[in-house]
Parts: C-alpha cells; sequence; structure tokens
C-alpha cells in the first residue's frame, strides 16, 4: 500500500475509533450517529482505494461556502442543543464535535484539514474517557493508540518525502544508498507495530507511576443505581421473584483465605426481619448504631464487649466490589466482625444487618472478616432449649390467621423430639413437598402463604423461607427471615464470585441459645443454574476482565501506588533475605572445608597455606588460559566494539593461530585463498571450516557489504570447531 | 591561582554539561509545540477529575514523547561521518565535495536524517538528507561547493538532525569532522596582447633546460620508464650501462612574477583583484609552458613549470595576506622582496596594487611595473 493511501486510511481510522468510542458511551443519539457512520464509511472506502467510491467522490465538488454555511449550521445546532434539548454542555459539546468530525471527513484535502481532525479525535476519545468507565473502553483505547503511532509516523513521513526536492537527493551512492520504501514494506510494518508495543508497555508504566494528586471533585459517577428489592424496610412477599430474570451484576465477591473446593455457593447476608403480618415481613426495631473504629477505616460489626464465636465457628474474608445499588445496605458472609473500607462511618441494625449512611453514588469496595456460626455438638441433640425472653419476646410473632400452618407444622415434626430435630423436619418437608417456579404472582394475593402451603404449593425462596419462619415460629423455635444474594456463579479466571440481581434470595436464621443464629436454606438448589458451556465460559472470562480493568485502571489510586510500594519494598527485603541466606547456605560447607583444609595445612607444615594457596591460583590461571581461546572468541562476537568490520578479520587471525597451534603456518607470500588451500592438503580435518572463514573473512574485508551478525556466528562457530579438533586428527 | 578540589570538579561537571549540550540538542516543532498543549490539558483535567482515564490518556501522551526522544537519539546515535574534500580549490568555481556517512547501530535503522555543514561556526544547509541508512551501512553523499573567496575554509564537523519519528521534535547532534579546504584565486581571462607583449620582452632571457628539442642537454644512466629509443648506444657500449640521451627544451623563457603585498584599506578591492590577476597570468604563463617563479612578501615558489608548480604558486596566492602600509616605512621590506639580479630570476614582472611615492620600493628595478592604475585597467572585468 502506498504512504499516501496508508497515511489517509489510519487518518480516517483513527476518526472511527473514537468515533466508536463516543457510540459506546451511548452519548451520541441515533439521528447523529447514523449520517456519521456512513460518512465515515465512505471516507474509509475511499481512503482504502476503491475505485467506485472514488470515482464518485471525484464528480462531487462542492463550493467551501457550503462547508462553511455547514459549519455555521452545526454552530446553531450547537446553540439549540445547548439552551433547548440537552441543556448540559457535556452532551451538546459532544453532539458539536460529533458534527465537526463529519464536516471534516468531508473536507479532508490539506495536511491543516488532518491535524484538525487529529485535534477533533482526541478530544472525542477524551470525551468518552469522561463519560464511560467500563471494560470496552480497552479495545477502543488500544485501537486509539494504535492508529495514533501509525498517524503520526505516516504524517511525519509523507511529509518529509513530499519536501525532499529531486535536486537535493544524494548525487552518487557508494554503497548504494536505500531509498525510503514509498509502498508499506514488511519490515516498515512491523517497526511501526513495534513502536506501538512500545508505546503501550510505556503508557501502563507511566500510567501506573504518575503521582494521583487529584482531588476528584468532578469524578463523574458510573452511573444510575442499580434497583433492587428486598432491603428495604418492609419486604411484601413475592417481590423478589421480579429481579429473578435479571443478570445485571450487583457485586462481585473474592474470597482471599479461602481454598477453591469450598466455593460452591455463598450466603450474603443482608437484612433480617422478625415481623410478619400474613403478606409482608418488616423491623421491629428501626434503631441503629454506629460500628466503632478499631483502626483506619476498619469497623467492629460485633457489638462491643460481647465476645467473639471463636473456635465453634470459621473465620471468612471477603473482598467485595459492590456496584452502585440504590440501597446502602452493606452485604457480608453472616456473620460480620471486621468491615474496612473508604467509609467514614458504618451503621449496624439490630438483627446485625450492615448500613452506610446512604447508598453509594459509585462503585464501592470493602473487606468484610465473619465468624460463621456453626451448631454446637448438645444443641443437636437436646429435647428442650432455653430461649432468652428477649429472643422470644420477639421470634415467635406469628399472623393471627396461621391456625392452618400450625397445624401443618405440628403434623409435620411429630416424629422429632428435639428443636433441631424438628427445624429439620420442616426443612425436609419443604424441601420435598413443594416445587421451586417463579410463575404465579403472590403479592396481591391475601395469604400468600397459605396458598403456598395449601394449594399452589410452588414458590420461591420468599416463600419458603417465610414458611418456614411461620412453621418454626408455630411450634416454639425462634426464627427470622433473611433477604440478601446466595452467589454460586464462581469465575474461575478472574477467582471471585459473581453476584447477579438473579441471585436475590431470601433463608431463615434459626436461634440456638448456645450457637446463636444458624443459618437454613428451604429453598431447593435450582439445577438449571450451573452452566459451563464455552460460551458461558468465555463470558465469566470477559467478566474477569472487566473487574481487573476495573481494579487496575478505573479505581487504581494514590493508595494503590503506595501499596505497591511497600509490596516492591517488602518483596525485595524478602529477596534480600533468601539470597542471603542462600549464599550463607552455599558458604558454610565451603568455609568449613576451607578452615579445615587450613587446619590440616597449618598442623603439618607453616608454610603449607601459602603453598596451597598458590597452587589454587596457578591454576584459576592455568584454567583460564586454557579457555582463552574460547573467552576471546565470545569477546569477539559478544561484546560491542566500534568497528565491527573488524571482527572478521579478529576471528581470522584467531584461526590463523589455531591452525599455526597444530603445526601449519601461513607463508608470507601466501594470499588467504592460497593458505586455505593449503590447510586443506596438510589437515585434512580442518579444511572445511578453514574454507569457510576465509570466504567470508574475503566477504567482510573486501565484499561491499559488512557481513550480517548471523554470517560472523557462523565464522565464530568455524573457529570454535578448529579449536576442539584433536591434534590426532591431523 | 589554585583551585579547590570542589570548584575543579563543579567546573568539569559544567564543561561535560556544556559539551554534551553543544553535541545533543532538541527542540519542539510547531506540531510538538499543540501536542505538548494537549498534553498539558489533559494533564490538568486529570488532576482536576481524579478520572484514571483521563491519566491514561496523559500517560499515553507522556509515552508518545518519550519514544519520540528515545527513536531520535537512536536515529543519531552511532552516526559516523568522513568527509572527503580536494588539497585546492578555485573560487567561484563549483567543486563536488564528498560525505560518508555510516550508521554503526547493530539493530536499528536511522531515518528521516538531514545533514548540515558546520563552517567556521556557522550552519550551511546544502540540502543532504538521508531518508533511511540501515543499520551497518553507508552511504556516500556528494554535493557542490562554489567558494567565494580565497583562503582557507575550515569545517568543523556535520550537524545532523531528524524529526522521526512522529515530527513532534527536532533533535539535533554535532558530530566532529575536521577538515581544511584551501580555495585559491579564481582564473580570470586575460588579453592575449598583453601577455603576448609580456613573453615577447622576455625573449632571450633563456635558460638551458630539459625539454623537447634536438640539442644534446644531458647525458643520463637509464631509468626505468625511459624511452628506450633515447639510449645513447655509443656512450651505452663504452661504458656498458645503459645511458640515455636528454634533449635541451627549445624556446625556454623565465618569468618570475613578484607581488606586492602593501596595500591600505580602501585598496582591498584592488588588491584582491591584483591576487587574481597574478594568478591568472600565472595559469597563462604555465599553460605555455614558460618556467615561472612567484615571488610575494617572503614567499618564494622557486623557478619551475607544470602543473604541479602552478598549484604550488596558487597555495601561495590563496595564503597571502595584504598588509597595511606604516607610516614611519618600517616593515615594507618584508612585504617588498629584494629584486636581486641573480640569473635565474629572468624576466620581472611586478605587481603593485598600491606604492608609496614618498618611499620608493625596490619594486621598481623590476623588467615590467604594473602599477595601480594599469591593474585597475587589466582588472576592471574581474
Amino acid at each position: 500500500m502506498p504512504f499516501d493511501q496508508a497515511f489517509a486510511l489510519s487518518s480516517v481510522f483513527l476518526a472511527a475509533t473514537a468515533f466508536t468510542g463516543l457510540v459506546l458511551a451511548q452519548s451520541v443519539p441515533l439521528w447523529l450517529a447514523l449520517p456519521t457512520a456512513i460518512i465515515l464509511t465512505i471516507s474509509l472506502l475511499h481512503a482504502g482505494g476503491i475505485h467506485f467510491v472514488r470515482q464518485a467522490m471525484a464528480r462531487v465538488t462542492v463550493s467551501p461556502t457550503l462547508w462553511n454555511v455547514l459549519l455555521i449550521g452545526a454552530l446553531a445546532i450547537l446553540l439549540i442543543d445547548l439552551t433547548v434539548v440537552s441543556r448540559d454542555l457535556l452532551p451538546a459539546g459532544i453532539h458539536f464535535l460529533v458534527m465537526l468530525l463529519a464536516i471534516k471527513l468531508l473536507t479532508l484535502q490539506q495536511r491543516r484539514d488532518y491535524r484538525h481532525l487529529y485535534g477533533i479525535s482526541l478530544m472525542a476519545i477524551l470525551a468518552s474517557a469522561a463519560l464511560t468507565t467500563d471494560a470496552w473502553y480497552v479495545p477502543i483505547f488500544l485501537l486509539y493508540m494504535l492508529a495514533a503511532v501509525w498517524t503520526l509516523l505516516l504524517y511525519h513521513l509523507t511529509q518529509e518525502t513530499g519536501e525532499t526536492p529531486a535536486a537535493v537527493t544524494p548525487a552518487s551512492t557508494a554503497a548504494g544508498q536505500p531509498t525510503f520504501p514509498s509502498r508499506i514494506t514488511h519490515h516498515f510494518f512491523w517497526l511501526t507495530n513495534g513502536i506501538a508495543v512500545l508505546t503501550v508497555a510505556l503508557t501502563l508504566a507511566i500510567f501506573f507511576l504518575i503521582p494521583r494528586i487529584g482531588a476528584g471533585m468532578l469524578q463523574k459517577t458510573s452511573g444510575e443505581a442499580l434497583r433492587t428489592t428486598g432491603f428495604s424496610d418492609r419486604v411484601d412477599l413475592g417481590t423478589i421473584g421480579s429481579v429473578k430474570q435479571d443478570p445485571q451484576i450487583v457485586m462481585r465477591v473474592e474470597l482471599p483465605d479461602q481454598p477453591a473446593i469450598e466455593k460452591d455457593r455463598l450466603y450474603l447476608r443482608g437484612l433480617a426481619y422478625d415481623q410478619y403480618n400474613g403478606r409482608s415481613w418488616s423491623h421491629s426495631g428501626t434503631r441503629r448504631r454506629s460500628l466503632s473504629l478499631v483502626a483506619d477505616g476498619t469497623f467492629l460489626a460485633r457489638p462491643a464487649g460481647s465476645r467473639p464465636l471463636g473456635s465453634r465457628s470459621g473465620t471468612i474474608r471477603q473482598d467485595i466490589l459492590l456496584e452502585t445499588l440504590d440501597t446502602a445496605v452493606l452485604f457480608a458472609v453472616p456473620f460480620a466482625e471486621l468491615v474496612s473500607g473508604e467509609f467514614l462511618t458504618v451503621q449496624a441494625d439490630a438483627m446485625g444487618g450492615l448500613h452506610l449512611p446512604f447508598p453509594p453514588s459509585s462503585r464501592i469496595r470493602y473487606s468484610v472478616t465473619s465468624q460463621v456460626p456453626q451448631l454446637v455438638e448438645n444443641e443437636r441433640t437436646a429435647s428442650v432449649l432455653a430461649y432468652p425472653d428477649s429472643i422470644r419476646s420477639h421470634y415467635l410473632q406469628v399472623p393471627l390467621e396461621s391456625q392452618h400452618v400450625a397445624e401443618l407444622a405440628h403434623r409435620v415434626i411429630q416424629q422429632a423430639t428435639t428443636p433441631f430435630g424438628q427445624t429439620l423436619a420442616i426443612q425436609q418437608h419443604l424441601l420435598d413437598n413443594y416445587r421451586y417456579s417463579l410463575e404465579g404472582d403472590t403479592a396481591t394475593l391475601s395469604h400468600p402463604l397459605e396458598e403456598f402451603l395449601f394449594t399452589r404449593k410452588t414458590g420461591y425462596c420468599e416463600h419458603y423461607a417465610t414458611a418456614m419462619v411461620v412453621m418454626l415460629r408455630t411450634v416454639g423455635i425462634p426464627a427470622r427471615l433473611v433477604t440478601g444474594f446466595l452467589a454460586t456463579e464462581w469465575n474461575e479466571y478472574g477467582g471471585y464470585f459473581t453476584v447477579r440481581q438473579r441471585d436475590a434470595h431470601a433463608w431463615v436464621e434459626v436461634y440456638f441459645p448456645q450457637s446463636g443464629w444458624v443459618t437454613m436454606d428451604p429453598t431447593p438448589s435450582v439445577s438449571a443454574a450451573v452452566t459451563t458451556s464455552r460460551w458461558e465460559s468465555l463470558s465469566r472470562l470477559g467478566e474477569s476482565v472487566r473487574l481487573q480493568w476495573d481494579r487496575l485502571f478505573v479505581r487504581y489510586s494514590a493508595k494503590d501506588q503506595l501499596a505497591v510500594v511497600h509490596g516492591v519494598r517488602e518483596g525485595s527485603d524478602a529477596l534480600r533475605e533468601r539470597v542471603r541466606r542462600w549464599v550463607s547456605s552455599l558458604s558454610a560447607p565451603i568455609s568449613q572445608v576451607f578452615s579445615r583444609l587450613t587446619h590440616v595445612a597449618r598442623t603439618f607444615q607453616p608454610g603449607m597455606l601459602e603453598l596451597v594457596t598458590g597452587v589454587i591460583v596457578v591454576g584459576l590461571a592455568l584454567f583460564l588460559l586454557m579457555l582463552r581461546d574460547r573467552i576471546g572468541l565470545w569477546a569477539t562476537t559478544h561484546l560491542p566494539t566500534a568497528h565491527p568490520e573488524l571482527a572478521i578479520v579478529q576471528l581470522y587471525t584467531r584461526m590463523l593461530r589455531t591452525v599455526e597451534r597444530h603445526g601449519v603456518s601461513k607463508p608470507p607470500a601466501a594470499t588467504a585463498s592460497e593458505f586455505a588451500r593449503l590447510v586443506e592438503q596438510e589437515w585434512k580435518a580442518a579444511g572445511p571450516m578453514v574454507a569457510d572463514v576465509t570466504a567470508l573473512y574475503h566477504q567482510g574485508r573486501f565484499g561491499r557489504n559488512p557481513l550480517t551478525p548471523g554470517e560472523l556466528s557462523r565464522a565464530a562457530e568455524q573457529v570454535g570447531r578448529l579449536q576442539s579438533l584433536p591434534h590426532a586428527a591431523r | 591561582m589554585k583551585h579547590p578540589p570542589l570548584n575543579l570538579r563543579v567546573s568539569r561537571t559544567f564543561s561535560f554539561v556544556q559539551g554534551m549540550s553543544r553535541r545533543r540538542s532538541i527542540r519542539l516543532t510547531t506540531e510538538g509545540t499543540r501536542f505538548l498543549l494537549f498534553t498539558f490539558g489533559i494533564g490538568l483535567a486529570a488532576i482536576n477529575t481524579g478520572n484514571n482515564l483521563f491519566y491514561l490518556l496523559l500517560a499515553m501522551m507522556l509515552s508518545l514523547i518519550v519514544i519520540s526522544g528515545l527513536l531520535s537519539e537512536y536515529c543519531l546515535r552511532r552516526l559516523e561521518f568522513h568527509r572527503h574534500v580536494p588539497d585546492l580549490i578555485m573560487a567561484n568555481e563549483p567543486t563536488t565535495l564528498t560525505l560518508s556517512v555510516t550508521n554503526r547501530n547493530r539493530h536499528l535503522s536511522s531515518f528521516s536524517l538531514r545533514l548540515l555543514d558546520v563552517v567556521e561556526g556557522q550552519d550551511v544547509d546544502r540540502g543532504l538528507s538521508i531518508h533511511l541508512l540501515p543499520p551497518q551501512s553507508s552511504v556516500l553523499l556528494s554535493y557542490p561547493l562554489l567558494a567565494t573567496k580565497r583562503g582557507w575554509i575550515r569545517f568543523q564537523g556535520i550537524r545532523a538532525y531528524t524529526l522521526f519519528p512522529f515530527g513532534l521534535f527536532l533533535k539535533k547532534g554535532l558530530y566532529s569532522t575536521e577538515a581544511h579546504l584551501l580555495v585559491s584565486p579564481p582564473i580570470r581571462p586575460l588579453t592575449l596582447r598583453f601577455v603576448d607583449e609580456l613573453v615577447s620582452e622576455g625573449q632571450g632571457q633563456s635558460l638551458p633546460q630539459r625539454g623537447h628539442g634536438t640539442q644534446l642537454y644531458n647525458l643520463r644512466l637509464y631509468q626505468p620508464g625511459d624511452d628506450s629509443r633515447a639510449i645513447h648506444w655509443m656512450t651505452t657500449a663504452r661504458t656498458s650501462q645503459l645511458i640515455v640521451r636528454e634533449t635541451e627544451a627549445e624556446d625556454q623563457r623565465r618569468i618570475t612574477v613578484v607581488l606586492s603585498i602593501v596595500a591600505p584599506e580602501e585598496c582591498a578591492p584592488l588588491f584582491e583583484r591584483s591576487v587574481t590577476f597574478v594568478a591568472s597570468l600565472l595559469w597563462q604563463l604555465t599553460e605555455r609552458a614558460y618556467p615561472v617563479r612567484l615571488i610575494i612578501g617572503t614567499e618564494d615558489s622557486g623557478l619551475g613549470s607544470g602543473s604541479a608548480h602552478l598549484l604550488a604558486m596558487l597555495r601561495l596566492l590563496a595564503l597571502c595576506e595584504r598588509q597595511p602600509p606604516e607610516t614611519n616605512g618600517v616593515g615594507h621590506h618584508g612585504a617588498h622582496p629584494p629584486l636581486t639580479h641573480e640569473a635565474e630570476r629572468g624576466y620581472t614582472v611586478a605587481v603593485v596594487p598600491w606604492s608609496d611615492q614618498a618611499a620608493p620600493t625596490n619594486m621598481e628595478q623590476a623588467d615590467r611595473v604594473l602599477h595601480a592604475t594599469q591593474l585597475e585597467e587589466l582588472t576592471h572585468a574581474f
């Protein structure tokens, strides 16, 4: 492809990339995006040298006045957009930018027009950076950078070749001056792409190193908050069903300390409810306490003074990246002990729900350390449990019209003799006799629970959980309903759970006096949730990339820079320590042997030590002397020299010395070729090597072109072979 | 005065930095200035918003600047220049000079090189450019040079600059290729009448000299390269050694040209024209195969003929300098050579662009004296 054509193509491609960025940021309306896309396509085809497009464009001649009118029109549209339509500078400015881009694409003639196009493209890619934090920006940015490198390089080179008059072209060329290619050659293609790769690498390095001194006052929020259900003060039975088909991502949860085997499902607790009126759940207490700060950004979620669950439970640490939601609830594996993040304050309600003062305006990242309660053994077998009054008063409430439910509960637990057995019996009854289904809206029914238990016998998590809580309460076991998310989608590429809206879940917490609240789930698992198709796998890979993008680029901060510095320092300390240990472990036996030898030498004779040292030094010197040929050969071909053309001469001289050591000397009158023939006669085994080195010597010393590194290596290899030939071979 | 060691170290460092800055310099182009302004703007936006994607764009712009600097440095690094200049050229005569450029880089080519000649501290654009110089390869460039005045031209080096890769920066590097070129005065056509007249005046003052002719000049031993027809067989037979016979050149007249270098400032143009006149006269006489001698001040070329002798005389003329007259007359002796009546001198022509009426010099003893008025007349067309 000719340079001029490549230049035009890369310029339009640069503009197309920037425009695609704006379109993906959803900032260009269809009425503007469509004509601009058409103009871009025509420009690309024109620059690509498509014949009929070029012919058609050549026929169209438009006066400069029309372009001026178009510009004035664009300005007028900007004013209208600014005052009437968008009423915001950013969208109106972007629309104006796209119009300018389209007009400039139609008038690309002079180099000045190209410069304007680059300016507009840069503004466009800047605007798309302001409008998004999504991972699609990665390929757009990389393409833009690639196009920018090509365009800048070609802009400069086409200017150079255009400026150079024929008269100043060198008049004569002794070594055959290579002329600059007027077409994109294979070498130029890879050179430019190499520069682009180098630029990307350097960009990343600078990006991570550049100090973050921004206040972030004008930082854009990550978009509209996701609407969630089930996390308000009052939850109607059946409301969760509306989001059970929604695949939008709510959060990502990493378990840095957990082995992979335990990552099949994870309950992320949101809120708990204790009051059920037959149609909806609510809290009895609305008081919240502020969590105490125990370290920088770390809050103690357990009430101050209470003792931790200790050995009865396991610890799970979670790093959670929560999307922008319309709720201020913080989710965590039950039960949270420590919460850390960039929060000013965190609150907790009476039932262990964590809250921020207000819903966050952008994605937040926080870590939680939770203690998972486990049922103590004697409570499994105890026939009677003594519940405190505070528990009894709050968690045994049932609606008045639950008579049928109570009868059912008593019938189910007939065989069970312990509270724990009764709990399991109710759970098993629900698991065995009811079918999971999202069909049927129960939110409008007057008795949704009875409808689920006795009529439809189908429902989803809320119905199962409500049924279990009410049935447990009717038989005197304290229980409450919990809403949150059940994470089952493990991303093996990123090493985290992806939690979506459809993972919203309700389950049950049952109270045991010694064990505390124990999580139980009567909802049957849905087998269709696990998919292992290649597409799903790819989707998880993309999802992982998005998370990394968010973590490494979008949310990269001065704190991360400090963490990297600390990490590097700790890493270097660890490395230094390891090296020190390795050296000491290596040197200890040597020094022991040496000291033993010294001792032995001193015992035998006072001057023995000096003698041994002398022998070692002489031995080393002899060893180096034996290797001098190899070292010299290596140095000739590997060490940088100011006169690389002398390398072959040095190799040839080395070859002469080697052959001479074997008794074949070069007569002063003999030419190099004559000597090669002489060696062929005198020492047959060395003949081919000497002939090859001689040929290369001729080429390098007297030829027009210097030897390539490959040819030099070949010569060195031949001399090496010659040196390794035994004397007997002669 | 002894400098304290610290000062010495500082001054050495300073001179090193100064030397480096002389060898390498970088300048922003118009496009580079715009690019930097954009970068600055994006940097401000990044700081104001704290948006990491702005930081990413800023990093891209900065990396393009760094890559630009690195690649332009690689383009100029390990370049070698060798200049080939002739011994002597004539003023106002175009001459071709050659410059050999070698890229000693092992792997990287040099792109878009423009070369400037550094002459007497000034950068002179000869329109030399190299678009591509692959690694380990050389190129021979030639360019015309038109020297306008006689004397030495001192080529200090070559300044190479490149805009590669993006045209944002102009990076220059200075390479020392010291060379000196001597420029002789130009040769102008003289009126044939004047030269003929001069030659006829000098008839009779000839000196036997080897050359083409019929009379015996000398017998000498045969040397390789001698014409075998010139062997004098009788003497060869008698002496048992190959002896050749040399003939005496016919019509050999000796002419000495003396140039007075004393002239005041206002006579400088006439002095220069006189130098040109002498050069042209010597050229004419050499063309006619006369043995010629040139005396300028204390410099004496000796008697000789042929092109090699002409070049030696032109070198003297190229380097001669005008001396202002001294009020007390002291020093004129050095400027005006003594004109003795030695036999070798032959016919003497004195060129005197300026003469002091109050203090006559020995120039008047010459066979023919060309004074300012005659010189004006002879050189008015120069």
